[in-house]
């Protein structure tokens, strides 16, 4: 059994070798699916996630150069990692198939440690590029809850997927979280407030500061003339 | 026919100053002859929103009312240090900022009449369209009678409960002045406060219009007194309400 099983279609029209390999992935753990021409890979691709393609080079109908092509062509497909399945040799397609964006070859007749090796190496390449489309992913998460905040519309539990990881991206967003939080019931308390907006005067105390100042001399004599004041330079000639 | 505004607080901090200049600065740049006059003998500051130093002046405020020198010697053509192509003037007559002075009028006093009179002459000698007052704090002798000789008086106020008792202290005392025309400015708001609401509890609390609800401004602070915000921000949303303002204060 190998540690981190994966999902593998093989394309082979002989029989024979269609069984032997999907019996010796199956062994090692991996779920397979087999099909015997290029036109049932497509079509298998189409309906399932692989995690990486044995593909056998010769086929009757579509052979396994047009159904690599269709595989690196299609953005959805483009990183499910590619084994050409080649007769020792004929190292010429095998050049061909590599330059046309197959990530190895396994030769005809089947060695059971080379097999693994191989589908280990293309698993790993999988699983990093899967990685590495998820982190891109969550990164894009924090980047739209930085504008969420901006344009008032962060909700508290927005960011908890990333912020589970274990990595700095994961403290990135929890940091993150917990400030875009605080400042969103600091304004919540803000918003209360203002519903609560009560402008308490003290009358009886605002009344007898006022009669302080009006019942000066000067403020007597002020309210006497204020209106000729206000009257202006001509008017006081 | 000019007129004369004046922009008053209670207490210190509301943003008097700030909002007085920038009215200021919007007058003239509508073509108006517009004076200032720093009349917080006791804290002067505006003339610092003007980028304006005391350092070559020979004549302030203080001056005229110890009878050293005429009140026009005292008012300082400040257009210059506005944006260039400005098509008003502002005329800034500041109050001296050298403590000697400060002491000196805290200590004597000075003839509080002096100040209408000099008011007068400004508006006539620099054919003024509006006269700006910028009071001291409190409802002191100078800051009374400029309430009494103004045509329009703003009281600025913040949504704090530190100032709502003194705006209603203010407001009575003008009342009982007769002034013509009195509104209220609320300054300095959180943005999280909902502008309509503070109007409508301000005014039904004080029985008053309230002519501006302005908002706490983070550019604002920043700039920290080095200018004046409506011409070095005209685009902000904060400029188009101190316009608002300006064209009711002045309407």
């Amino acid at each position: 059994m190998t540690e981190r099983p994966g999902c593998v279609l093989v394309a082979d029209d002989d029989m024979v070798n269609r069984l032997l390999l999907a019996r010796g992935l199956e062994r090692d753990g991996h779920r397979v699916r087999a099909v015997a021409n290029g036109l049932e890979a497509l079509e298998a691709l189409r309906d399932g996630l692989f995690d990486c393609v044995l593909l056998d080079v010769l086929m009757p109908g579509m052979d396994g150069y047009q159904v690599l092509e269709c595989i690196r062509s299609q953005p959805k497909f483009r990183h499910i990692p590619v084994i050409m399945i080649s007769a020792l040799e004929d190292i010429e397609s095998v050049v061909r198939c590599i330059e046309m964006g197959a990530e190895d070859y396994l030769p005809k007749p089947f060695d059971p440690v080379l097999l693994r090796a191989r589908i280990n190496a293309g698993l790993a390449r999988k699983r990093l590029h899967d990685l590495e489309q998820e982190y891109l992913e969550q990164v894009g998460r924090v980047v739209a809850a930085a504008a969420d905040v901006e344009a008032g519309r962060f909700e508290s539990r927005e960011l908890d997927s990333v912020a589970g990881r274990d990595d700095a991206l994961g403290q990135l967003a929890r940091v993150f979280q917990r400030m875009a939080i605080e400042v969103l019931a600091r304004e919540r308390l803000l918003k209360q407030e203002v519903r609560q907006l009560r402008i308490e005067i003290d009358e009886a105390r605002a009344a007898r500061q006022v009669a302080e100042i009006t019942q000066t001399e000067y403020f007597q004599d002020l309210q006497a003339k204020a209106a000729t004041l206000r009257l202006g330079p001509d008017a006081q000639e | 026919m000019s007129r004369i505004i004046s922009v008053h607080s209670f207490r210190g901090g509301t943003g008097k100053s700030n909002t007085a200049a920038s009215v200021a600065a919007l007058l003239a740049a509508e073509g108006q002859r517009v004076g200032v006059v720093d009349t917080d003998i006791q804290s002067p500051g505006i003339h610092t929103l003007f980028g304006w130093s005391q350092k070559a002046v020979r004549f302030s405020l203080n001056q005229y009312l110890w009878g050293i020198c005429d009140i026009t010697q005292t008012a300082h053509d400040v257009t210059a240090s506005l944006d260039a192509g400005v098509p008003g003037r502002v005329y800034l007559v500041p109050s001296s900022i050298k403590a000697n002075d400060i002491a000196r009028v805290m200590r004597e006093g000075y003839d509080v009449g002096l100040l209408n009179e000099g008011f007068r002459q400004l508006v006539k000698e620099l054919s003024l369209d509006v006269l700006m007052l910028d009071t001291h704090p409190g409802l002191n002798e100078e800051t009374l009678l400029s309430i009494a000789m103004s045509n329009t008086l703003a009281i600025v106020l913040r949504p704090d409960h530190q100032d709502y008792e003194g705006t209603s202290v203010t407001l009575s005392v003008a009342r009982k002045l007769n002034v013509p025309d009195l509104v209220l400015v609320v300054n300095k708001t959180p943005p999280v406060f909902d502008p309509e609401e503070v109007r409508e509890r301000v005014e039904k609390a004080y029985e008053c219009e309230v002519a501006a609800v302005l908002p706490h401004s983070d550019e604002l602070m920043a700039l920290s007194s080095a200018g004046i915000f409506a011409l070095r921000y005209p685009a902000h949303p904060l400029t188009g309400l101190l316009r608002k303002l300006t064209a009711r204060l002045t309407a």
